[in-house]
């Protein structure tokens, strides 16, 4: 395994992919991440040089169904949850053209 | 009739149909005892009593599970009732639909009295991490229920449903079963549907009821068992159908895994274990050490990695935008996981990690069918311990791992297990079984389980409250 040290900026970027913000009360986490990595790192003492991973255990792979429309939830009740709606769609933050 | 509430599956069905009482009053039975106990035991996040009343005077009672009240963990999704998974985040969401297993539980007939309260998104064995308060523990409230099912166990330790459902993805049935004294089956993974349940470890959750014997949980499975088309995960088989029970166990193999009793374990634990294995002994099956069962130490950390990892990626779906509030509602343990499992699946760091726990993965699949060739069936403790004090996982990154060392093997390898009161400890505090078969073999599990209910007397027990 790798070297895991958790840099602050390695626990930045980490909060930035995850999209949290890590308020200052909860800044332990990155000491309890570390904590864990160091833990994980038991598995070194097992040989898994010519094993395949496991990805799921009961082996099912490309399960298709066939391309018909089944009933589903209506516009009104799939939007019934949403905080915005617009024009009968969710309304969300915009990513591009942010000062528009 | 009074104490209609204590009945159990069994017992609540038999007297419905004599007529000896109706469905509302069953129903109402559980409520008050609900109204009674609740506000001290926190079992329930929702309680649903006028829509159960409602349901219970028209329900046909012939129906499998005709008028039995069933208290359902948080993160099933159920129609018009709201579903929190115990997270502030999801504090105002109604579910549009209901998962499949809830489907299949109302058309045999059950009766939704309420939604019990689990570790917020099903995170930790203690259920001390709910955003709706700790639940605690009916044998003695100043000790947790386990978790993450700690609602629905602690709901039937205390009488305040007949039946209820778990799910489990490392422990969550079996080990607040443990904890509570009552029986959690966990069933094979993709024996039973996990559409409409809140994803957390897609690749090991496993949806299972949660009872007062053995008999009501086979029942149960049965019921919520079968092929989903809308699980790609789902086992493509009929629902599972409880076999014959046992008078004897001639001819079986038991083994007993010594890495199963670790150096921590509490010592009334083990002597129980030890016991009951005796009874096995003494009813025909042979009982065999397995002396080489990996290490269950590999298990935590692989199912730290994988959980981690899976939970970063099934939490990304709450945004705020479709339902529920923003990821700022999201509490310290979720983004302590969400956290790592980001870092394990970010560039640089996914074959150390995730890619590694996935190959030692295939070794605990390969340790199990290794061992399934010497034995039929596998038992030991489910917790090294019994219901440890409220407060005891604060602060512990690894507290859930810890507490479910013993039965994370298991699920990591997508095997079926059952969790059976099988004595007490020096302060009255439940001490349980587990009981593990290969994948699709839950037949077995209920055989043995079922044959030491009937020659103990350890869930007839009932916490004075």
């Amino acid at each position: 395994m790798s070297d895991n040290s958790i840099t602050d900026a390695v626990f930045q970027h980490t909060a930035r992919l995850s999209r949290l913000e890590i308020k200052p009360e909860e800044a332990s986490i990155k000491d309890q991440l570390i904590e864990a990595a160091k833990y994980v790192k038991v598995l070194d003492e097992l040989d898994t040089k010519d094993i395949s991973p496991t990805f799921q255990v009961n082996h099912k792979n490309n399960v298709l169904r066939q391309d018909k429309i089944e009933p589903s939830l209506s516009q009104d009740l799939a939007l019934s949850q949403a905080k915005k709606v617009s024009n009968g769609y969710f309304e969300t933050a915009p990513t591009i053209n942010k000062n528009k | 009739m009074t104490d209609l509430n204590k009945l159990t599956l069994f017992q609540a069905r038999q007297g419905l149909k004599s007529k000896k009482f109706t469905a509302p009053e069953l129903v109402q039975s559980c409520l008050n005892r609900i109204k009674s106990l609740d506000k001290k035991l926190n079992s329930f996040v929702t309680i649903v009593e006028e829509n159960a009343l409602k349901q219970a005077k028209t329900v046909d009672i012939n129906l499998p599970l005709g008028g039995i009240p069933l208290a359902v963990k948080d993160n099933y999704l159920t129609k018009d009732i709201r579903t929190t998974a115990s997270s502030k985040l999801l504090d105002n969401y109604i579910a549009q639909y209901d998962a499949t297993t809830i489907d299949k539980l109302k058309k045999a007939g059950a009766i939704i009295i309420g939604k019990t309260n689990l570790d917020a998104w099903a995170h930790g064995s203690s259920t001390e991490s709910s955003d709706y308060g700790p639940t605690l523990n009916p044998w003695n409230t100043q000790h947790l229920p386990g978790g993450s099912s700690g609602g629905s166990a602690a709901a039937i330790a205390a009488d305040e449903t007949i039946i209820s459902v778990g799910s489990e993805t490392a422990g969550s049935i079996r080990q607040p079963a443990a904890w509570c004294g009552v029986v959690g089956f966990k069933p094979t993974y993709g024996r039973v549907s996990r559409y409409g349940i809140i994803a957390m470890k897609s690749s090991t959750d496993s949806p299972g009821p949660i009872c007062k014997s053995v008999d009501d949980a086979a029942t149960l499975l049965g019921i919520m068992s079968g092929h989903d088309p809308l699980d790609a995960t789902s086992i493509d088989e009929d629902p599972w159908k409880k076999p014959e029970s046992r008078q004897n166990l001639n001819g079986l193999k038991i083994g007993l895994p010594l890495s199963y009793f670790p150096s921590q374990i509490q010592p009334e634990v083990k002597e129980a274990i030890l016991k009951a294995a005796e009874i096995f002994k003494k009813f025909g099956a042979q009982i065999i050490e397995l002396p080489d069962v990996l290490d269950p130490k590999y298990s935590i950390a692989v199912y730290t990695i994988l959980q981690r990892s899976e939970v970063s990626s099934n939490l990304a779906r709450f945004d705020g935008i479709r339902y529920g509030h923003d990821r700022s509602f999201f509490g310290t343990e979720a983004k302590r996981r969400i956290m790592l499992g980001t870092y394990s699946l970010s560039a640089g760091y996914y074959d150390a990690y995730y890619l590694k726990a996935q190959k030692v993965r295939t070794l605990i699949c390969q340790d199990f069918d290794k061992q399934f060739q010497k034995v039929d069936a596998i038992i030991g403790p489910v917790s090294p311990t019994t219901a440890l004090k409220v407060g005891a996982s604060k602060g512990q990154a690894m507290f859930g791992e810890l507490q479910d060392m013993l039965v994370e093997p298991s699920s990591i390898a997508g095997l079926p297990g059952i969790s059976i009161p099988c004595g007490f400890d020096k302060i009255a505090l439940p001490v349980s079984l587990q009981i593990i078969a290969p994948q699709r073999r839950e037949d077995l599990v209920y055989q043995i389980a079922k044959l030491f209910e009937d020659n103990t007397d350890y869930h007839l027990q009932r916490p004075t409250l």
